[in-house]
């Protein structure tokens, strides 16, 4: 759970801390891209949300010291992003959003080139090209010219290019642009297995909720260079008081009456399905539901703690 | 089918190898770079090209050898023709016809090295790699040079050998710095050329559009340069004062101006021909000045480079 410290910073408990970010404030000329944006980064995947616009590729940006910020200060694996950009970037890997890639090289050799890019030795570079070509799926096309790749491929390529060097830190933006409905679940997958107990951490910008909720442990929220929300994705998905939706075969109304005598609030249902809300532990909502069920003879089918999706968590945070 | 699990390990694991600190990607971009060029077929036809002076006048000289050697006049012939032949002037002469295919070269090397970067977004590649602007720059840079240093070197250092070894006693070795100063010249072209091409290369993301602005610039001055030499030499060098000094006004023309400013030479007629109606040549300028003028437009054009090589575009 995320909890503001006495800077006012939020950041998680008994998690190491991967970037740390203070007042960071980015403006290009009259325009303010981030605005005293304060965050901690544990370390795991963490899904940096927000609208078209609203600061989440400036921020990537600045932590690989791309644009200076205009004032504020941050930290990347304990490297100043303000001194120490090389440092950094010799331990993040970078997906960017655009298509890139180095003109005129087959896959491996562009793979390997960025090895070497990022300081490898040749030998180590080749091995590890064909290696991480293999593991993003792109083995049968690995001496094909990258500029023949499809739009999928060159995704992938991407990433190949950012895990080459087995960076510590792997910088995601929008993984899934312009790919088809397999593609995407593959991107995912692929993401989602580097970034779960290989010691790689994460962060993916984009704004498809789905994409992030998919593969994210944990959410940043920025809307117009602010920093709306953070946290895990269960904690934030939890709604106050603990509320429980109750499946029924078909709509009772003594049922609903029922729980409602025994002090329970319960909302208008929603299909079949009713929203209980009450002060009990789980366990002993969990009785009284059934024997309201088995005095009003009603079947229950299905019985679950109420959550928010994540679209509801972040409209909330979008009007707040 | 599908169920079948391959034999070898395809999960995802972590790279504990070494890794270099940065400050040497230079020479990974530059290397890349002469790994890039050296496939391509045309180079190795056009290194041939830009050595046409030195291949005929070696083969020339072979020849007057050989016939005035086997022939009882041959001596008297032969100390003819040596006595017209000015060796420092071969050089010049091996150099300036050298300049077409150089710029020919310069293009293939250069044109596209920062232009296909800007197309193909690839700045963002390099530059999130520990690896900053002045290394790319710099790799770029010598990426370019050295390969056009080393094709205007090597036939330069076959000729000087060839006459050291057999034309002693007609006086080749009068200038005992000549190839050291050949030595000085050719570097100084490389990073002309590689400075030029590299600067007009970053404005531009398509590779063709920076060979055409280059070549551009290239051939405008050149027929600036042909007319004041022609104004020259029609007027016997009886011409007013800037004629002489308009003649290097061109990317041909500075490196011609350097190249006769450090041998100290005016020049002459190629193939040790006598000059028609004793046309004079174009005098050397001032060594201080035409150097200057070559290291100006060097910098400014890798200045041009720095400022548009950046990973992201900052709308201000």
């Amino acid at each position: 759970m995320a909890h503001e410290n006495s800077s006012g910073v939020l950041s998680y408990a008994r998690l190491v801390t991967v970037a740390r970010i203070s007042n960071l404030t980015v403006r290009y000329g009259n325009f303010t891209a981030l605005d005293d944006l304060s965050c901690e980064i544990p370390e795991g995947c963490t899904g940096l949300l927000g609208p078209n616009g609203a600061g989440k590729t400036t921020l990537l940006k600045t932590i690989l010291g791309f644009v200076n910020p205009t004032s504020g200060e941050g930290t990347v694996m304990g490297k100043d992003i303000r001194t120490d950009g090389m440092a950094i970037r010799q331990l993040i890997g970078l997906m960017p959003e655009q298509d890139c890639h180095i003109p005129g090289m087959t896959a491996v050799g562009f793979v390997s080139y960025a090895g070497e890019l990022s300081g490898m030795p040749p030998a180590d570079a080749l091995r590890r090209a064909h290696e991480v070509l293999e593991y993003c799926g792109l083995g049968e096309a690995r001496y094909r010219n990258v500029e023949t790749y499809s739009t999928g491929m060159k995704q992938r390529i991407k990433l190949a290019q950012a895990l080459v060097h087995g960076p510590k830190l792997l910088l995601l933006d929008e993984p899934t642009n312009g790919l088809d409905p397999r593609g995407r679940e593959e991107m995912l997958d692929l993401v989602r297995s580097v970034s779960h107990g290989r010691g790689v951490n994460v962060i993916v910008s984009s704004h498809l909720l789905p994409d992030i909720e998919r593969v994210c442990d944990r959410v940043i929220v920025v809307i117009k260079g602010k920093l709306r929300t953070a946290g895990t994705i269960k904690d934030l998905k939890k709604l106050a008081g603990q509320p429980a939706d109750v499946e029924l075969r078909e709509p009772s109304l003594a049922f609903s009456n029922l729980l409602m005598d025994k002090g329970l609030t319960v909302a208008p249902p929603k299909g079949n399905v009713y929203r209980v809300q009450s002060e009990l532990p789980p366990e002993e909502l969990l009785r009284v539901v059934q024997r309201a069920a088995i005095e009003s003879g009603a079947q229950v089918r299905g019985f679950e703690t109420a959550v928010r999706t994540l679209e509801e968590v972040f409209l909330e945070a979008l009007t707040s | 089918m599908s169920n079948i699990k391959p034999i070898a390990d395809l999960s995802y694991r972590n790279y504990d190898g070494p890794l270099k600190k940065p400050g040497s990607r230079w020479w990974v971009i530059a290397k890349n770079g002469i790994r890039i060029a050296l496939k391509k077929k045309a180079l190795w036809g056009l290194m041939f090209v830009s050595a046409w002076y030195y291949l005929v006048m070696l083969v020339v000289l072979f020849f007057v050898q050989q016939v005035t050697s086997s022939n009882p006049a041959g001596a008297q012939a032969m100390k003819a023709f040596m006595e017209r032949l000015i060796w420092p002037d071969q050089f010049l002469h091996g150099f300036s016809y050298a300049q077409l295919p150089m710029l020919i070269i310069a293009l293939m090397l250069g044109a596209g090295s920062i232009a296909n970067d800007n197309r193909a977004n690839a700045m963002l590649v390099y530059l999130s790699k520990p690896c900053d602007k002045r290394e790319y720059l710099f790799g770029k840079w010598i990426g370019i040079a050295l390969p056009i240093f080393v094709i205007m070197v090597v036939p330069t250092i076959i000729f000087y050998g060839y006459g050291a070894l057999t034309f002693r006693e007609y006086g080749f070795l009068k200038d005992a710095w000549l190839l050291p100063k050949m030595l000085a010249i050719i570097p100084i072209a490389a990073i002309f050329h590689a400075s030029i091409v590299v600067g007009i290369s970053s404005m531009f993301n398509q590779a063709r559009n920076a060979s055409a602005t280059y070549a551009g610039i290239y051939f405008i001055t050149n027929f600036f340069t042909l007319l004041m030499g022609g104004i020259w030499a029609s007027s016997r060098g009886e011409t007013p004062f800037p004629v002489k000094h308009l003649f290097y006004a061109s990317i041909d023309g500075v490196l011609i101006g350097v190249c006769k400013a450090i041998i100290g030479t005016k020049g002459s007629a190629p193939f040790g021909i006598q000059s028609p109606g004793g046309v004079s040549q174009v005098p050397a300028p001032n060594i201080a000045a035409i150097l200057g003028i070559a290291l100006l437009i060097s910098v400014v054009f890798v200045l041009i480079a720095w400022r548009k090589i950046r990973a992201v575009e900052v709308i201000g």
